[in-house]
């Protein structure tokens, strides 16, 4: 248990609690800052008014990565969009503390792993969210006004991409 | 236009034969193109019947088929809608009978020979793992 101070209020958080503030949510679109939990990609601010119920404007994204990194998050800066560099670059920004404990750079096929049975929303090697049916997605791409290249179902098992052949 | 074939993880650990799969886009639904596994053994295009509402298409009153798909019975329903693919550079759209299907439990669409091969001259390039597309110049495609 970490206690720690956010906008003048106290909170003793650990990973636990901050995992569990998440489930039901979905990420929102990440515009440079991240901490990877669950194996997923999460906005500071998003997880941190999430476990806390504080309003948005209350911190900073500094404040927020600060506080998930203390309780052993990785935190990490997206690649600019406009100029994005491979997935493998990524990893080069993590900050150095990060850097110590940063899994190597993932196939696409591994980055799909942690949302086996989801359904995902994927840009390039991207997972822009997952959720439990295609209408979260749709509804997330059209809230946060984002456009997928491909959206389906990481499969539970070979069986369910045979095709149509009888099996 | 040009389809990477999709890399998959394998629940068991490891990673999936990639497979040839197409990003379709239902009309209405532009924002999210479905993975449907490119399949040249099926007569239909069938997608899961969760999509219909969502692009915004009735399936009332539609000629309906019972079938079975990987030991599973399942309904059809069918209509005419506009697909679209894209790879961001070049945007073929065109008018196909799609099945909507309930219950679909699979992870894709699937993209057959009505619907989708008969609208495109389609190179399959598996051992590079990747397929191109591109209209094929009888088809009504835009």
């Amino acid at each position: 248990m970490t206690t720690m101070t956010v906008s003048g209020h106290t909170y003793d958080l650990d990973p636990q609690r901050v995992e569990k503030a998440l489930n039901g949510a979905l990420p929102e679109p990440i515009h440079e800052h991240f901490v990877v939990i669950n194996g997923r990609r999460w906005p500071p601010k998003q997880v941190l008014a999430l476990v806390t119920g504080l309003d948005r404007a209350d911190f900073t994204t500094h404040q927020a990565r600060r506080a998930l990194t203390r309780l052993g998050f990785t935190a990490a800066r997206a690649a600019d969009r406009r100029n994005r560099q491979p997935r493998e670059s990524v990893a080069a920004q993590l900050e150095p503390a990060d850097a110590r404990t940063a899994a190597p750079p993932q196939s696409p096929a591994e980055e799909l792993r942690p949302f086996i049975g989801q359904w995902v929303a994927v840009r390039g090697d991207e997972v822009l969210v997952a959720g439990d049916s295609p209408k979260d997605i749709v509804s997330w791409l059209a809230r946060h006004q984002q456009k997928a290249q491909s959206v389906f179902r990481v499969p539970e098992s070979e069986q369910l991409i045979g095709g149509a052949a009888p099996q | 236009m040009r389809f990477p074939f999709r890399a998959l993880p394998a629940a068991s650990g490891g990673i999936l034969t990639p497979r040839p799969v197409v990003d379709i886009a239902l009309e209405g639904l532009e924002a999210a193109p479905m993975g449907c596994l490119l399949d040249s053994g099926a007569l239909r295009t069938r997608m899961s019947a969760e999509l219909a509402p969502l692009a915004g298409i009735e399936l009332t009153a539609t000629l309906t088929e019972r079938f079975y798909l990987g030991g599973l019975e399942t309904v059809g329903s069918l209509t005419r809608v506009n697909l679209t693919v894209t790879d961001g550079a070049e945007e073929f759209t065109w008018d196909a009978p799609v099945w909507f299907c309930d219950p679909w439990p699979h992870p894709f669409g699937l993209a057959g020979l009505e619907g989708f091969l008969h609208h495109f001259i389609v190179t399959i390039r598996a051992y590079d793992e990747y397929l191109d597309i591109e209209p094929h110049p009888q088809a009504h495609t835009t």
